[in-house]
């Protein structure tokens, strides 16, 4: 919120105190001023200026080149405005000054040949309005050389103030005021009403009735007669323009300024429209339609409060009034409404309306109760002065449901225990009193006081002591130098998830991190996605149902930017429903599961000086995936499984299961899908299910005595028919390889016309010992002899020659 | 005569030894000098047949000749490696190392490990909880009343009327409350999301860490103290602080913690919009009305909260003047941290 330094000392007095202190202690007791905004520093080098000669440019029909004065000099400026005339006084931007729209600097300038210093500058280049019509004409009164700011009342600072939602009393400079007042204890001087009433009584004009007290606890209005719709004074345009509102007139602006004083939003109907001269408050029980005062039509939902009046809505309560009832130059007689709503209920309004206003804004966050009549009298007054009106005697208040002021107590020893410090009863009591609570008890160990209406944040003690805290100062508050640590147990649920990190980083694999929404049919690729309600777009519609997609489309940049070369991973949840038509009630309706993506794909290795280049393949991806995996101490609990078939992901695929269950599964990216992410080279993935890997790692148990007695090595190769798979030859041998026979090995695949048709040669190494004693070369022989035997025989194999 | 052909066998056993490189040169000196049937063997039958004055001095020179050799020999033999090829043999020591890949942990990731380690060290476990959320634990339990403004604070994607994708780790100080019982001393780390339109300062998603602290006497003087400690110890012993009131509806009282912009030391730079200061986390006392949600009794216990973005942080410290760069996972911007 915009707020006016200037208008906060009309309410508490700051002599004294450097503005920089004011918003330092604004920040440090919860007002945190974002912006501040000089406007001696905006319209530095801007003074009155008097243009003592104009003639044509001679180079240019629109342009005229003028004499201006400054007081002590005069000075040659071109200027295209068209009503710039002889002894006008007007704003000369002189050499040096930054003209506020645009963020320029005057220079001395050559314009089409001739030379200017300077400039005549119009409102909207001032940033005071947005007229841009011609130069902005000041009153001839102003002495030529006066600096703009002071000449126009431009010497206040603006501060824009994060208002923090609990906080509705802040949102008016009373609100502001009174948390100066509190901080730098000084005095708070609210105005008071000073009201002329004519003889004729406000029920001669109006009444009001409420059907939805729930919703509408008070309403409190007041008319004012024969008023004569105009343009503000100068003072009240300034003082909306100065928080950011375009002054309309001197009824509207009145209420706005109101609103900004008090906090308490008001709206002026023009009584002539109102039917009945009644207002009827009442909530709607249909969806219906309403035209707002700016024109528009709005649907408005069933249970929607509205302001009526005997016959039709006049106004959407507490979000914006309507075109029917606005205040326009030919209304005599007004009647300015100040109520109190509930918020709950202006809020589920300018929701469903999509409109937030000053007034919806404040009212959803509690206006305050008690303040409605002392509003709309301030506005009655000044309206009255500022419009030649009469305000009609009395005042129109119905609170059928009044808004409970509560007592807290708030206890000594508690302050202390929560803040960590003691703070002297003394100092609670002013705290207290200058935010203008009243004490109704107290005693040595504790202070009672009445929370007023405008502070609706606070019903609780702890509340209370939040207010004592920063009023006396979050610095006030120490830092203890130890504190105790209990000597239970420590969990870190993530710490498999750093074992996980680690050792895919060993094996080379950078870390990604995406975003896990996305649109609905790269989700349904892999499961039954998830939508959010409202997403920013179509792109972002539905959640992961894998970590597959994502890793692609990360590819798919990278390939774009030259990147060919991947090795990454992801560890990220995917979720997916029970069905596609599962809708989601509770937390089993749907599965949210930690996985982890590799992604592979281009070389493994370059072409380097000691070797060649070295494509990722299926067989890196199994590699790395057995050698990332063997850094679990799994106990060969999960087995594997490959498919030739594929799926609609993998056009083959490796997988990893545990007592039927799959733990992970991966392989070569299809072409289909390839195609669908704009990729066009090979992508090898692999998908873990990281709850199920933990739940399935266990901590080593036991150590392995180290072999005493040496091992002994023996190797052949085979010619096979080219189908024989490597897996049903490894596990014959190992089966049939005899009890000393430990562990086989292929090292050597080769396929060549040479070995024949469709044949292939495999060649193991096989590696004998025995933990309790040394081989004896007949033994192994005979054992070895023997399996060279049965593999010729089993696969119709031929021994290669030795 | 013996005695030249010592000088003359040695000197040409020198000449001949340095061109051994390979293993088959070195058998051939070895042969030629050392064999049975080598010259130094010849030698040593020549010596046999020399004038018996002469012998102990010939012969003392040829057992050094020979010991010399037979030095120089097993010398270069040694450099001979299995293949073959001699070790000496001159390598380009300039040409660049065989590598083998080591990849690399997202900044956001090491970043968040950096925190862990200091929380941790200060007595705090690590607790997950999960990304799709109900309301009931990311708001409602949480003191955010329905139809308040509060809600405003934290644009929500919603699932349905009562589930979403939640918009801070705090649920899961709720989810731990109603696991165990006091002292709780833990960090929160995840994945939050925000519906916000993405640009360069905001994205849909980012990283939190959260901690709460509950127990029978903590103070906001003892939550000033350990956020103090962890800011001294990520940001720099020398950093300066202070705690500003703030607005959170699960903590009362509540404070946003600013350190000094460490990109102007507090004068005011583009980083800190002026103000010479960067906010760094939110924090305060657990509402009582948490607890009441939870069952804990907030006369019996008090507790501080906190929370942190982790984004934010490599916003400010890296330089990094995109958001979105974290999420778009280009290669050339992995391989940095």
């Amino acid at each position: 919120m915009k707020v006016s330094l200037n208008w906060l000392k009309e309410y508490v007095d700051l002599s004294g105190i450097p503005v920089s202190e004011i918003i330092h202690n604004l920040t440090m007791s919860g007002l945190e001023v974002e912006e501040v905004i000089n406007q001696n520093e905006i319209y530095k080098n801007f003074v009155v200026g008097f243009v003592k000669e104009k003639i044509k440019h001679p180079n240019a029909d629109k342009l005229s080149v003028c004499k201006v004065s400054n007081g002590t000099e005069e000075m040659q400026v071109v200027c295209g405005a068209p009503n710039v005339e002889v002894g006008q006084k007007i704003v000369f931007a002189q050499i040096g000054a930054i003209v506020p729209n645009g963020n320029f600097k005057i220079t001395k300038a050559k314009i089409r040949g001739t030379e200017s210093f300077g400039m005549i500058c119009s409102e909207s280049e001032l940033e005071i309005s947005s007229n841009h019509e011609g130069i902005m004409v000041l009153s001839s009164e102003l002495k030529e050389g006066t600096p703009i700011s002071e000449a126009l009342g431009f010497d206040d600072v603006l501060l824009e103030i994060a208002i923090t939602p609990n906080r509705s009393d802040a949102l008016s400079h009373f609100g502001v005021a009174r948390d100066l007042s509190a901080i730098f204890d000084r005095k708070l001087k609210l105005p008071e009403i000073n009201l002329e009433e004519c003889e004729n009584g406000i029920k001669d004009f109006a009444s009001v009735e409420i059907l939805d007290p729930i919703n509408c606890p008070r309403y409190s209005a007041k008319v004012v007669k024969d008023v004569i719709v105009k343009e503000s004074p100068d003072w009240l345009k300034q003082a909306v323009q100065k928080i950011g509102m375009r002054p309309i007139n001197n009824i509207v602006d009145v209420t706005n300024y109101i609103m900004y004083e008090t906090g308490q939003p008001l709206h002026a109907f023009d009584l002539k429209m109102l039917k009945g001269n009644k207002i009827v408050v009442q909530s709607t029980t249909v969806e219906s339609q309403f035209t707002t005062l700016d024109s528009k039509v709005r649907k408005l939902p069933a249970n929607t409060l509205l302001i009526c009046d005997a016959e039709k809505p006049v106004a959407v309560a507490g979000v914006m009034g309507g075109e029917n009832s606005e205040v326009t130059s030919d209304t005599k007689n007004i009647l300015i409404e100040s109520a109190y709503f509930n918020p709950s209920s202006i809020r589920r309004t300018a929701k469903a309306l999509g409109l937030s206003t000053d007034a919806s804004y404040r009212f959803e966050r509690t206006t305050n109760a008690g303040g409605t009549i002392y509003a709309a009298e301030r506005a009655a007054q000044l309206i009255a002065e500022l419009s030649g009106g009469k305000v009609a005697q009395g005042t129109i208040d119905v609170y059928p449901n009044a808004v409970k002021q509560p007592v807290v107590t708030v206890r000594f020893a508690r302050v202390e225990k929560i803040l960590g410090y003691y703070v002297e009863p003394e100092k609670i009591r002013k705290i207290v009193l200058a935010l203008g609570f009243e004490i109704t008890f107290e005693n040595d160990e504790q202070i009672s006081v009445r929370v007023p209406l405008f502070r609706p944040d606070v019903e609780r003690e702890i509340d209370v002591i939040e207010e004592i805290a920063r009023i006396n100062g979050y610095d006030n508050i120490p830092t203890i130098s130890s504190f105790s640590v209990p000597l239970g147990v420590k969990h870190d649920e993530s710490s498999f998830y750093d074992k996980v990190r680690d050792t895919a980083v060993g094996l080379g694999f950078y870390e990604m991190i995406n975003n896990p929404l996305q649109n609905e049919k790269t989700a349904a690729l892999t499961g039954n996605q998830i939508g959010v309600l409202n997403p920013q777009s179509l792109d972002m519609a539905y959640l992961r149902t894998s970590l597959v997609p994502g890793a692609l489309m990360v590819a798919a940049k990278n390939f774009n930017v030259g990147e060919k070369n991947l090795a990454l991973f992801e560890i990220g949840n995917v979720f997916n429903k029970n069905s596609e038509e599962t809708e989601i009630k509770s937390f089993s309706d749907f599965k949210e599961e930690t996985k982890i993506i590799f992604l592979l794909s281009g070389k493994a290795s370059l072409k380097e000086w000691h070797g060649r280049d070295k494509n990722y393949s299926f067989y890196y991806l199994k590699g790395l995936i057995n050698s990332f995996l063997n850094n679990f101490t799994l106990d060969n609990v999960l087995n594997d499984s490959y498919y030739h078939s594929g799926n609609r992901i993998f056009d083959f695929i490796f997988a990893k299961e545990h007592d039927g269950n799959l733990i992970g599964n991966g392989g070569r990216i299809n072409k289909e899908v390839l195609n669908y992410f704009n990729i066009q080279q090979e992508v090898f993935c692999f998908e873990l299910d990281l709850n199920l890997l933990e739940k399935l790692s266990t901590q080593k148990s036991k150590y392995n005595p180290l072999l005493k007695y040496p091992k002994m090595m023996r190797d052949f190769a085979f010619i096979f028919d080219k189908e024989i798979e490597y897996e049903d030859v490894a596990e014959f041998i190992k089966k049939n390889g005899g009890s000393l026979l430990q562990f086989v090995r292929i090292f050597d695949l080769f396929e060549s016309e040479s070995l024949g048709v469709n044949k292939k040669s495999m060649a193991f190494e096989l590696e004998y010992f025995n933990e309790n004693r040394t081989l004896k070369d007949e033994e192994v022989e005979k054992d070895f002899n023997n399996l060279i035997t049965l593999v010729s025989n089993k696969f119709n194999a031929k021994l290669r020659g030795n | 005569m013996l005695d030249e052909k010592i000088e003359t066998i040695h000197s040409e056993f020198l000449k001949e030894i340095p061109e051994a490189d390979n293993s088959k040169k070195i058998e051939e000196i070895r042969i030629k000098y050392l064999s049975r049937n080598g010259l130094l063997s010849s030698l040593f039958e020549e010596l046999k047949n020399a004038p018996k004055e002469d012998k102990p001095l010939l012969g003392k020179k040829l057992n050094e000749m020979r010991n010399s050799i037979a030095q120089t020999f097993e010398q270069a033999k040694a450099k001979v490696d299995t293949t073959g090829k001699f070790f000496e043999n001159k390598i380009d020591l300039s040409l660049p190392g065989i590598t083998r890949a080591i990849g690399s942990k997202h900044i956001l990731t090491q970043t968040l490990d950096e925190i862990k380690n200091i929380f941790k060290g200060m007595g705090f476990s690590v607790t997950l909880g999960p990304e799709l959320e109900s309301d009931y634990y990311n708001f409602e339990a949480l003191n955010f009343p329905h139809d308040h403004p509060a809600r405003d604070m934290q644009d929500t994607y919603f699932i349905n009327n009562n589930f979403l994708l939640r918009t801070h780790t705090t649920p899961v100080q709720v989810r731990i409350m109603e696991k165990e019982e006091p002292p709780i001393r833990a960090i929160m780390p995840g994945r939050v999301y925000r519906n916000e339109a993405v640009s360069a300062r905001s994205y849909c998603m980012f990283h939190q860490v959260d901690g709460i602290y509950v127990d029978t006497d903590v103070s906001f003087a003892e939550l000033k103290a350990t956020l103090v400690s962890f800011a001294m110890q990520f940001y720099g012993s020398d950093l300066k602080y202070r705690f500003r009131p703030s607005f959170f509806p699960f903590t009362e009282p509540s404070a946003e913690m600013d350190i000094t912009c460490f990109l102007c030391h507090g004068s005011g730079c583009k980083i800190c919009k002026g103000s010479g200061w960067l906010e760094i986390l939110g924090c305060g006392m657990v509402d009582p009305n948490v607890f009441k949600s939870v069952n804990y009794d907030p006369e019996k216990y008090t507790g501080y909260a906190f929370g942190m973005g982790i984004e934010r942080i490599g916003l400010l410290k890296y330089g990094i003047d995109d958001i979105r760069i974290y999420f778009e996972n280009d290669l050339r911007f992995l391989k940095q941290f």
